[in-house]
Order: structure tokens, then C-alpha cells, then sequence
């Protein structure tokens, strides 16, 4: 990854497990050019030779738009997609693909040979993929109270790609997805979006509305005769649909 | 009869229509539920077919016999009616779990094509302005049904479409002896002329029945090429005959000819979206596609004097005719070698298949391989063995088409 900032080897930047904070950290790292070794979030367990390093970073509530307007729209989707993701290395390669624009400007998205955009580029495709997926594998059941429930055990932390597109499309409902994973839920109630940790939920003996269950019995019926018989083709649905999709797949109950 | 056994009768006479796709259409005004561009699949059912809608037929009765039909007429199958409530209820409580991106209605013919229809625009009425359904609608119209009908259930839908199923008029004439090719022309007209935001705003497809008559690939691509030509077609499915009925017009199947539908659906491919004409592919001489090499790479060995291609400089049209290099990888070439030469590591970060370009392609001058390998008995062998391990590409080729 190409730059000429001075660069140690044992250099270690903490953010607060956040998005903007992130993004403060690597707007105040650039502004004093500062080449990190590695930007981690702040549970990180430093090995012996590395340092970490505590630096001022001013917090500004405006960063989104501003960064915005230095970037572009694009450019911060991308960003923000890559944040989203699970891989070891994504704070550094939204280090590098926010410095290397400042040389490319709006041509760095296509410099696909510059390692950190294809990087970034592989990152965003990747989570994007999986978020269209759970936009269709995502199951909803109906509660008592004729709000619905989900919960989904995605690798990248898509809730938020994923809120955002049921906000539109669920907008007359009270809703509630929970990634089981991370403990996280994304609330969507009076036509209002939020998003909580598990300590402020108590989402403790729910039931099911009484015609929950005939839906189910239902779809599962058309699951089951939708398929052609001298079609059948294990192979062919195990890569649109592999089996880690499975456990909340209410068609998949008896094959799982 | 209860809502359950009517679902069973009524997913299972529907099924053996291939169209699926919730794709094309960006309808935002319904109160409840929108449609996504790109279209959703929500599961994949046994035979790994992407289920994206509700697709049920309103009836399986029908007044008339087509051969090939489970429900037709001759048949002693059980038979059942949804009532349009029926179907709304169904529809909106998938929708709401996420089962589903929206219906997908059909039906038999009861009484008439007229009361048939009617029975439809009612259903679905219903659903839009009753439910204020926003999700997405694909209804197939009955053949012979009024052009009155066709603009009323047009500007409820997001897809309305006629099935050609047979691709002659001969084999229509002896599989489907009710059927009149000039009522389904006169649909696809029909929305071809009218569509807009407003009327059918994700267009029509169509479906062919394969290897149920006589006819070639030539002839089918043929009809193909047409119709996307004359109505404007988002999309034609092809649909390996199920042997559902036996006839004497009828050819005595084992299995569906799954493969000849795969090679049908990676020629329709390239006619929509590389720039290749049915006359490329076949003609008079070789009217039917090679079992063994896909028929971009079969394109590519009959023209080896035409490769390779120095992929820095060829035109945006010369690289999708390179085997390995699809529509997006070719898209980040052309953008991408403005500015800087590509090599051989580079194509791969794009997404070309490389295993099967290098045949094709030189990089700054340098050729991957030994000069003399460019025979096309030598690339067959190789591609074909590559084939034959992940079973001809059937799946990945098809993940592109829902
Ligand atoms: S019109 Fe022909 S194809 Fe359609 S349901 Fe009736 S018999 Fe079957």
C-alpha cells in the first residue's frame, strides 16, 4: 500500500467500536499524516512489540456530511459497507482508500489494481451480497400483539442495510430484527427506526399470534409442491441457498 | 374444500410455468409493501429454481385440452377455485413474513376467457385497492380475453404476459389444438404498445416448452430473436418438457432435457446482453447447440483465426466475445485501462475467469500460454474437462437469471 508518511511498526490507533468514531480517528490520522501499523477497535489485546497509541481526535456530530462532501456519495457507501463487514483488516483499507483518493479523486474507484480499492471494492460486493441474501431469507413470524419478529445470524453486520430496506417496505407494521450474533435489534415502531443493545430489550415471553402457525403449515406446503420432482437438484440449491442460510428458514425445518 | 387443500392442488398445477422473477419494476405508492428493482429470491425449492413469488392458478379447471397440460380438459384430476378473498389473505400474510416478493397469478379457463379474466382483475383489484398491496404482481392474460380486460388488469400489475409455449404453429396445431397463435400475439402486442410507468411497468415475458415437438434450437432461437425484436420481451423462459400426460403427439420421456434447456438459456443470454445474433450460433447446418462447451466458447472455437485478442486495446464488443469474460468484467476493463495497462493478475481482480480466457486473450503482448496451444482440439479438451468437473457451469450460469 503505497504512501511516503513515516511509518513505525508497532503503531496501534484505538477507536470506540463505532462508525463515526472510526471515522474521526482516520480524519485526525490524515490530517497530522500519520501512517497507523494497525487501527483496532478498543477491546484489542496489543502483542508485546506494539503500542498503542492515544491521540486527540476531535469529535464532530457533522462528520458524516462532512466527510461527505469531501468523498462523495459513493465513496462513503463503500466505506460504510466495509465497516459493516467482518474481516480483520477493514479499518486500514478504509484508511488507505480515503488516502489514496485525495490523489486519484474521483478516479479511485475504477484503480482496481491499487490494492486497497480492490480490497475494499471485494469487501463492499461481499457484504452487499449478503444483505441481498437476508433480504430474502429473513422470515418474519407474528407476534400477539400483530407485530413481527425475526432473527438472523449474518457473518457481516448488515441490520442496518437490512432495517433500512424493510422501513420501506413493512412501513404500516411494528417490526423487530434481531441479529443473534452480535446481541443487537433493530426496532421499527409508530413508523419510527431504532436500534438497541440487549440489555435495553426485554423480549421475554413472546407468543405468537393464533394464525401464526397455519401460515407456516401453509408456506411449507408450497415449498414442498413448488418443486418438480425429475427436476430435483440438490447441488444447484445448496449454492443459491447453502445450509449455514438454514436455521431460520421455517421451509427448511424438516430437512435441516 | 379448505384454503390448505386448495393451496396444494392450485401451487401444484402452477408449477410447471418457469417464470419466476420479481425483477424490473420499482413500484413505491402501495401502502403496504414495495418491489425491487433487481428482484428477491426468497428460497430455492428442491429443484434449485429461485421461489420469488406466490404462483398459484386461480382454477385448474379448464375447458380445454392442451396435450402437454396436467389440467387439461381429459384429465380426471381434482379441481379447485380460489375465491379472490382467498388469494388476497394468502398473499398478504406471505408478504408480510417475507415468504415473498409479491403473486404471480395464472388459471385455467373456466366458462370463458372473458369470465376467466374477469374473475382476475377481480382478485387482484381487490388487492391493490382493498389491501393497498404495493408488492409485486405478475398475472399471465387469457388468450381471447377483451382488449378492455388486457388494459385493466395492465394498469394493475407489475407484469403481464401470454406463454407462446410451442415455438410453431404446426406443433401448436397437434399439442394444442384450442390454442390460436394470433390470441397470443395480439397480447404481447397489445402491452408491447401500451406499457409504460403506468401499464405494465416491468414489461411482459413469455415461455417456450422445449423438447415436447420438433423443433431445433435454430428454430427456437429463431422464434426467440423475434419476439424479443417485435414485442419488446424482458425475458423468455424455456421449459424442459415434463412428461405429466401420455398422447400419441407426445414424445415418451425418461427425464426432462434439462441440458438443452441450460444451453438454451446461455444462448438467450448472449443475444441480450452480448451482442451475439442467432446467426452467430447456429445455422442450417449446425441447428443445435453442442451438448459438451457452452455456446459462447463453441462461438469462440469456430472463429480461433479472430483470436487471441490483446485485451488493452480491443473494442467493449470484442470482449464480451471472449470466453471467461462477462458483461461486468468487460465493463471494468474498458473503465480501468484508461488508466493503467492491465496484466494478467489485474483481469483476475476484475473477475475474469481465467482459466478459460487465456486461450483468448494477450496481456501488453504476452501470451499466458505456449503460442502453440492456441488449437482449438486442445482447448476443447481443456475447457470441456474443466465442464465436466463442476457439471457444465449448470449453476452458476443460472444464478444469473432470477
Ligand atoms: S389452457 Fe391449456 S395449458 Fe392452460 S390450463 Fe388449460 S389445458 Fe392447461
Amino acid at each position: 500500500m503505497e504512501n511516503n508518511y513515516p511509518y513505525l511498526t508497532n503503531q496501534v490507533y484505538i477507536y470506540d467500536n463505532d462508525f463515526i468514531s472510526l471515522l474521526s480517528l482516520i480524519k485526525t490520522l490524515l490530517k497530522n499524516k500519520i501512517r497507523p501499523y494497525k487501527i483496532e477497535g478498543k477491546e484489542y489485546n496489543p502483542s508485546l512489540f506494539e503500542n498503542i497509541i492515544n491521540i486527540k481526535v476531535e469529535n464532530n456530530s457533522n462528520i458524516l456530511r462532512e466527510l461527505k462532501n469531501i468523498f462523495g456519495k459513493e465513496n462513503m457507501q463503500i466505506i460504510y459497507y466495509v465497516y459493516s463487514s467482518c474481516e480483520n483488516n477493514k479499518e486500514l483499507v478504509i484508511y488507505y482508500y480515503l488516502l489514496n483518493y485525495f490523489k486519484f479523486k474521483d478516479n479511485l474507484i475504477r484503480m482496481r489494481n491499487l490494492r486497497c480499492v480492490s480490497e475494499a471494492l471485494r469487501i463492499k460486493e461481499k457484504v452487499a451480497r449478503e444483505a441481498h441474501k437476508f433480504k430474502g431469507f429473513l422470515r418474519f413470524k407474528e407476534l400477539k400483539s400483530e407485530s413481527l419478529y425475526a432473527e438472523i445470524n449474518p457473518d457481516n453486520d448488515i441490520l442496518f442495510i437490512l432495517a433500512k430496506h424493510f422501513q420501506k417496505r413493512l412501513k404500516e407494521f411494528n417490526w423487530v430484527i434481531k441479529d443473534v450474533n452480535r446481541k443487537t435489534y433493530a426496532i421499527y415502531f409508530s413508523q419510527k427506526l431504532y436500534f438497541a443493545n440487549e440489555e435495553k430489550i426485554n423480549l421475554k415471553n413472546v407468543e405468537f399470534s393464533k394464525e401464526e402457525e397455519s401460515y407456516e403449515d401453509m408456506w411449507k406446503e408450497f415449498y414442498n409442491i413448488i418443486g418438480i420432482t425429475l427436476r430435483k437438484n440438490d447441488r444447484c440449491r445448496m449454492n443459491f441457498m447453502p445450509k449455514k442460510y438454514w436455521q431460520y428458514l421455517i421451509e427448511m425445518e424438516d430437512e435441516r | 374444500m379448505d384454503i390448505m387443500e386448495k393451496l396444494t392442488i392450485l401451487a401444484d398445477s402452477a408449477k410447471y410455468d418457469a417464470s419466476c422473477s420479481s425483477s424490473g419494476s420499482t413500484r413505491t405508492n402501495g401502502k403496504f409493501g414495495n418491489t425491487a428493482y433487481s428482484g428477491i429470491c426468497h428460497s430455492f425449492s428442491s429443484d434449485g429454481r429461485c421461489i420469488s413469488l406466490l404462483k398459484i392458478l386461480l382454477t385448474n379447471i379448464c375447458i380445454f385440452d392442451c396435450k402437454y397440460c396436467i389440467n387439461r380438459n381429459s384429465n380426471n384430476v381434482k379441481r379447485a377455485i380460489f375465491t379472490p378473498e382467498e388469494i388476497c389473505q394468502i398473499t398478504i400474510n406471505f408478504y408480510k413474513r417475507n415468504y415473498i416478493e409479491g403473486l404471480f397469478l395464472s388459471s385455467g379457463i373456466i366458462k370463458s376467457p372473458d369470465y376467466t379474466m374477469e374473475l382476475m382483475i377481480k382478485t387482484i383489484e381487490l388487492l391493490r385497492h382493498k389491501y393497498h398491496f404495493g408488492g409485486y404482481i405478475h398475472a399471465k392474460a387469457i388468450p381471447g380475453c377483451s382488449e378492455y380486460q388486457l388494459k385493466k388488469l395492465g394498469s394493475l400489475v407489475d407484469r403481464l404476459s401470454a406463454n407462446i409455449e410451442l415455438p410453431s404453429n404446426e406443433s401448436l396445431k397437434l399439442l394444442a389444438p384450442n390454442k390460436e397463435e394470433s390470441k397470443v400475439s395480439k397480447i404481447m402486442n397489445y402491452v408491447k404498445v401500451n406499457q409504460n410507468k403506468n401499464f405494465t411497468p416491468a414489461g411482459q415475458s413469455t415461455q417456450m416448452i422445449i423438447g415436447a415437438s420438433l423443433e431445433t434450437d435454430l428454430d427456437i432461437m429463431n422464434k426467440s430473436e423475434n419476439s424479443y425484436h417485435d414485442y419488446k420481451l424482458k425475458r423468455v423462459f424455456y421449459s424442459a418438457y415434463i412428461p405429466v400426460n401420455q398422447d400419441k403427439n407426445l414424445p415418451i420421456l425418461k427425464m426432462p432435457p434439462l441440458k438443452r434447456e441450460n444451453r438454451l438459456y446461455q444462448a438467450d443470454w448472449l443475444l441480450r446482453f452480448y451482442n451475439f445474433k442467432v446467426s452467430d450460433l447456429l445455422d442450417k447446418n449446425h441447428p443445435n447447440f453442442n451438448v459438451l462447451v457452452d455456446p459462447k466458447c463453441s462461438w469462440a472455437l469456430n472463429h480461433l483465426n479472430e483470436f487471441p485478442k490483446e485485451v488493452n486495446s480491443c473494442t467493449y464488443n470484442e470482449l464480451l466475445k471472449i470466453p471467461g469474460i462477462g458483461v461486468t468484467s468487460a465493463k471494468r476493463i474498458i473503465t480501468s485501462r484508461k488508466f493503467f495497462k492491465l496484466n494478467f493478475n489485474d483481469l483476475k481482480k476484475m473477475g475474469v475467469v481465467l482459466k478459460r480466457a487465456q486461450y483468448f486473450i494477450t496481456c501488453n503482448g504476452k501470451y499466458n500460454l505456449n503460442a502453440t496451444l492456441l488449437s482449438s482440439s486442445f482447448i476443447e479438451k481443456n475447457l470441456f474437462l474443466d465442464d465436466a468437473e463442476k457439471e457444465i457451469g449448470y449453476g452458476k450460469q443460472l444464478s444469473l437469471f432470477n
